[in-house]
């Protein structure tokens, strides 16, 4: 065996570990990607600098949750706390691997989180953003 | 005759059998909407005891989840039923209730918080008094866990 063949063969077995952290969440985002692209016939893929403006955002909708940030607070590598006081896990995904991984679980709390703060659904786009910033930090 | 006195024995076991299966299915279908509740009902607060208050009032709050204290809750219907099921079976006013939880609750008056309830505000009047559940720590009289370590576990006793 020679040494190239070796040197490859410990690469190749390097690129799934790199890839793991973004591959447990892709089966989530790419359902996303095709309801987007059902939304908008223009989609063309998500930004993490659209959902960390999203994530941000100050909405009318509610006084008691005007933002993903009231509970989640403004730096998603720290834990959050529910207005009844519950600790609730970072929402990035380096610090909660687990995070979107779960499709039923993540549909549950964007249904529910998105018409407390926004008053409204959210689109696939805005999902699917949302997702890509929390994979990116 | 001795295959009648067979058959009759045969079919007293056979009725023995089913109606153990059948309690321990009972058992164990009770266990389940326990799980379900805890799941779905302790992820922003505590899983509040289903016996501090009465069935009508756990309707009204499943019944609005959607507006619930200032949130969306929603939960779908199929998760829903067992935990519909389990509050009915264990609140306040079932078998399984405590009536002096229920004292000075004119039937009438549906409460929908727990901290409204008299027997709670009885329990916590001096701390009411000093406002103690405004301390940022505490939140609110909702959060039973910042002073109850073991109300997860449906324990209140004052030095927990």
């Amino acid at each position: 065996m020679n040494i190239r063949f070796m040197a490859g063969l410990a690469l190749a077995a390097l690129i799934p570990v790199l890839a793991y952290a973004a591959a447990a969440q892709k089966p989530v985002l790419d359902a996303y990607a095709v309801a987007a692209k059902a939304e908008n016939t223009g989609f063309s893929g998500f930004s993490a600098e659209r959902g960390k403006v999203f994530f941000l955002a100050k909405h009318d909708a509610s006084s008691e949750t005007p933002s993903c940030t009231t509970c989640h607070t403004t730096d998603p590598t720290k834990a959050g706390q529910t207005r009844a006081g519950k600790d609730i896990a970072p929402m990035a995904v380096s610090k909660t691997p687990d995070r979107y991984t779960d499709a039923e679980k993540t549909e549950k709390w964007f249904l529910r989180n998105c018409q407390s703060v926004l008053g409204r659904a959210c689109t696939a786009q805005e999902k699917g953003d949302f997702i890509t910033f929390m994979a990116s930090l | 005759m001795r295959k009648v006195w067979a058959g009759l024995f045969a079919g007293a076991v056979a009725l023995l059998g089913v109606g153990v299966f059948g309690t321990q299915r009972v058992f164990s279908a009770n266990a389940g909407p326990d799980a379900a509740y805890v799941k779905e009902c302790s992820a922003c607060h505590i899983a509040f005891p289903a016996q501090y208050l009465p069935k009508r009032s756990w309707e009204r709050i499943l019944g609005s989840l959607d507006k619930h204290f200032g949130e969306n809750a929603t939960l779908s219907p199929t998760a829903l039923a067992p935990i519909k099921a389990y509050l009915d079976a264990h609140a306040a006013d079932s078998a399984m209730g405590n009536p002096r939880i229920l004292r000075d609750v004119p039937a009438s008056v549906t409460p929908i918080r727990i901290t409204e309830m008299p027997f709670w505000t009885r329990a916590h009047a001096k701390l009411i008094a000093r406002k103690a559940f405004d301390a940022p720590k505490v939140k609110s009289g909702a959060n039973c866990i910042a002073c109850h370590r073991g109300a997860a576990n449906g324990r209140f006793e004052d030095d927990d």
